[in-house]
């Protein structure tokens, strides 16, 4: 009934989508599953309208069909209930429900708010959520406003013709266990109403709430399997294409880390963020923050690099107690920051390779304000010869790179400014397989060099193939530090255990 | 059809840098067909010596609009600089100019520090500064027009515009400070940091810029800029009042765009404003020469900024827009 034919994306620099075929039943579940960056977020952006596809046909019902935009899809009964939700939470239940359909309430250019309390208890009873229709959003718990968000794509029900098909991404992220039953046991209800393709990281429920599960590596959906022959094992085994290798990671090049301290906190706490974390990074030490989204990960880099002032507690570099907190003062500390977000905060899209490769350290290639040119040149040559980057030219803007050497400009930019402690955010996000290991190289030899290393990996397995010592944090707190240097790693299961 | 719309776009984007300049030419023809006395040396230079003015003040503005702002009070610091000078010149002589510059750069850099500081965007900060320079030259002048004492403006001022073989000296004047703001945004390490914030603020964050105190620079060049313009100006016509240099805003921020320095920033410099004023000088004149009615002149600005916008602004770089 919903199907994807030959579906093709691209971006600059890589294929995010690579021939797709992908079909939903009337009533099925089918789960969608993947490793971060295997193409799962963009194949969801395509079927709900929020990117267009370079290449293949969407067919509903026999019938091809192109959106321009999500609205559009929306009135092909394709409806999509948000991971980060989509609510605005100083509105009313019943506002949200409605938000661009207001018009069937109004008459005589007055909304008749009973008629749409009415309405919302109607789609609310949908979802078995009890709740009085003019509630202010943001007085709901999480859970209930999920139920919220289910509640207004099920309103397609009366406004659309024909069946729909409704994106669940990853909505038990945030949902305690009895939450994730009720909600398991509500989509199963729901199906007279609806199909659902079902996202998640969480291999056993996918498993256990799908019929059949599509496994995408790499752009590419690599096997469909129906729930009777599926076991959790090989499915992890097809999502990442290979033996989990010990050497993915380099770990032979691992090499003890020596003893002197770069840098280290003591009982820093910074608000609501994150409190009493302490660790010590040594020279040539690979530390990995590990936890879920918000549990300070990301917090703790910034502030380690000084673009976060915290409440307490004293960090040391280098044996010196910083105060200044400005990114300015860290370059100086001779801390380097590569950001998660590659394109916005680690290259300037629309500068050349070597104007970014000098930005942090303009005043080395400048005489009173006047910038030596050639010089900069003259390094970023160096540095393109010496990490293997694939450019035209040092004049080439950095936008059109790859996203691999992008990255590869980044960490030249900072190893050129003699950065010898490098936070890494995500350094291997979005990057294909190829591209990851050039990185997985690099953190072996910047680490070999010297440089100290604080890592917030992109999947847990990554965090135990490069990491020394492992900070396990919750809700900003530290829960256990595991050390683990070849054959001593923790496995999968110490880490998530301490971390949910 | 997606690979069409995606080659057409490829063309586009090439295309793009070299529209300004192909712009120009083809107006230079048009209106030389038109009316063949335009093309004359004479002619060309002195319509070039009458819009510089204009051209130093849409330098300034190219500052403000390279690191993705604006600034709008360029006009009513030109107002209120034709005052200054005016009745500065009474009093310091030569030294009114240097008090003209130094009020437009401070009035710029409160500009900066609002939307740096206080979280207001330029376009809001600018305005209101705008408004305090506005009136300030509306109270020094007593809402009239005043006159420059012939004696003090020769010996001060009158180098700004008397003419050597046939080379007006506004045009030398324009020529160096179009080097002097050139060399800046290519050649420092100031300009780099402001094609960095314009193309991409928060990686210039990241990379450890000061960030804040290179926008407030910014925005004093621009009000610095405007103050000479005004002053030149108010060389030019011998006085000084509070509303001499209406009609001047609007065509200098044509100017900026139409050279090709888009609103989002990041991309174009004093060259783009270069040919971006030119072209306004030459619709200028070919409006006089199609009789088109001085009234009805910001109308067509007005409609070209439109135009001019609309084809260059990043889109990308644009979530939402408000």
């Amino acid at each position: 009934m919903y199907e994807l034919k030959a579906i093709d994306k691209n971006f600059p620099g890589v294929q995010a989508l690579k021939s797709v075929d992908f079909h939903v039943g009337r009533g099925e579940i089918v789960g969608l599953v993947g490793e971060n960056g295997a193409g799962k977020s963009t194949l969801m952006k395509v079927i709900y309208g929020a990117y267009q596809p370079d290449g293949g046909s969407i067919v509903i019902d026999g019938k091809t069909v192109r959106f321009q935009n999500p609205r559009q899809a929306m009135d092909h009964g394709i409806g999509m209930v948000f991971q980060e939700q989509s609510l605005i939470t100083n509105l009313t239940v019943m506002e949200n429900i409605f938000l661009g359909f207001e018009q069937q309430f109004v008459s005589m250019g007055v909304i008749n708010w009973s008629k749409m309390a009415e309405a919302a208890r109607k789609q609310l009873a949908k979802v078995k959520l009890d709740i009085d229709p003019a509630t202010i959003t943001a007085k709901l718990s999480f859970a209930q406003r999920q139920l919220v968000e289910l509640a207004k794509v099920l309103t397609l029900e009366e406004r659309v013709d024909g069946d729909l098909v409704i994106l669940l991404d990853e909505p038990t992220s945030v949902l305690a266990e009895e939450e994730v039953e009720l909600l398991f046991k509500l989509v199963r209800d729901l199906i007279k109403r609806a199909s659902f393709i079902f996202v998640s990281h969480r291999m056993d429920e996918v498993l256990e709430l799908s019929d059949r599960v599509y496994v995408m590596k790499d752009g590419s959906v690599v096997d469909v399997v129906s729930r009777e022959h599926a076991s959790i094992n090989e499915i992890q085994h097809k999502m990442v294409g290979r033996e989990v290798d010990k050497e993915y990671y380099r770990e032979t090049k691992q090499i003890d880390h020596s003893d002197e301290v770069l840098a280290s906190f003591e009982n820093v706490s910074h608000g609501s963020r994150y409190s009493n974390i302490s660790f010590e990074l040594h020279r040539g030490e690979v530390l990995c923050l590990v936890g879920t989204e918000g549990s300070g990960r990301e917090a703790i880099l910034r502030t380690l690099y000084g673009l976060d002032k915290p409440s307490s507690g004293t960090i040391r570099i280098k044996g010196r107690k910083v105060t200044r907190f400005r990114a300015r003062a860290g370059v100086r500390r001779g801390v380097g920051y590569v950001p998660r977000e590659r394109k916005v905060e680690g290259i300037v899209v629309g500068m050349n390779v070597y104007e970014n490769m000098t930005l942090n350290q303009m005043e080395r290639y400048s005489s009173s304000g006047v910038l030596r040119i050639g010089e900069e040149k003259e390094l970023a040559q160096n540095w393109i010869n010496r990490l293997g980057i694939k450019t035209p030219g040092v004049n080439e803007d950095c936008g059109g790179l790859s996203g691999g050497n992008q990255q590869k400009v980044v960490l030249a930019k900072w190893r050129s400014a003699g950065s010898d402690i490098i936070l890494l955010d995500h350094p291997t996000r979005g990057l294909d397989i190829g591209a990851k290991e050039d990185v997985y190289d690099m953190v072996r030899e910047i680490s070999a060099d010297g440089v100290g290393i604080i890592l917030v990996a992109d999947t847990l397995e990554e965090a135990i193939g490069l990491a020394h010592v492992i900070i396990v944090l919750k809700d900003g707190e530290m829960q256990r530090v595991f050390r683990g240097f070849r054959e001593g790693k923790p496995s999968l299961y110490d880490l998530v255990h301490h971390m949910i | 059809m997606a690979t069409i719309t995606k080659s057409a776009n490829l063309v586009w984007e090439k295309t793009k840098p070299h529209l300004p300049w192909v712009t120009l030419i083809t107006l230079v023809i048009i209106v030389g067909i038109a009316d063949a006395n335009f093309l004359k040396p004479q002619n060309m230079i002195s319509l070039a010596a009458d819009v510089v003015p204009l051209f130093i003040m849409a330098m300034g503005i190219t500052f403000a609009i390279y690191i993705g702002g604006i600034d709008l009070s360029a006009q009513s610091i030109a107002n209120m600089t034709t005052v200054i000078a005016t009745v500065a010149l009474a009093m310091f002589g030569i030294g009114a100019a240097f008090i003209c510059i130094l009020t437009g750069a401070a009035l710029g850099a409160v500009s900066g520090f609002v939307t740096t500081r206080l979280y207001v965007p330029s376009f809001v900060s600018t305005i209101a500064v705008g408004g305090v320079a506005y009136s300030v030259g509306q109270w020094l002048s007593g809402q009239r027009a005043l006159y420059m004492d012939a004696a003090l403006r020769e010996n001060a001022f009158a180098w700004m515009v008397g003419n050597t073989a046939g080379l007006p000296h506004e045009l030398v004047i324009g020529g160096t400070l179009l080097f002097i703001a050139w060399f800046l945004m290519t050649r420092t390490s100031f300009g780099r940091a402001l094609k960095a914030i314009g193309a991409g603020e928060l990686a210039a964050v990241a990379s450890g810029l000061n960030v804040d105190r290179i926008k407030v620079i910014a925005f004093a060049l621009s009000g610095a800029f405007a103050a000479i313009a005004g002053l030149l100006f108010a060389v030019k016509l011998s006085g000084g009042s509070p509303t001499i240099a209406n009609g001047f805003l609007l065509p200098a921020i044509v100017a900026v765009l139409v050279g090709g320095t888009p609103l989002t920033g990041g991309v174009g410099g004093m060259i783009n404003t270069l040919i971006g004023t030119l072209i306004v000088a030459v619709i200028r004149s070919s409006m006089l020469y199609f009789e088109i009615d001085a009234t009805k002149q910001q109308m067509v600005f007005g409609i070209i900024l439109i135009i001019a916008i609309a084809a260059t602004i990043d889109r990308s770089k644009l979530r939402i827009v408000k």
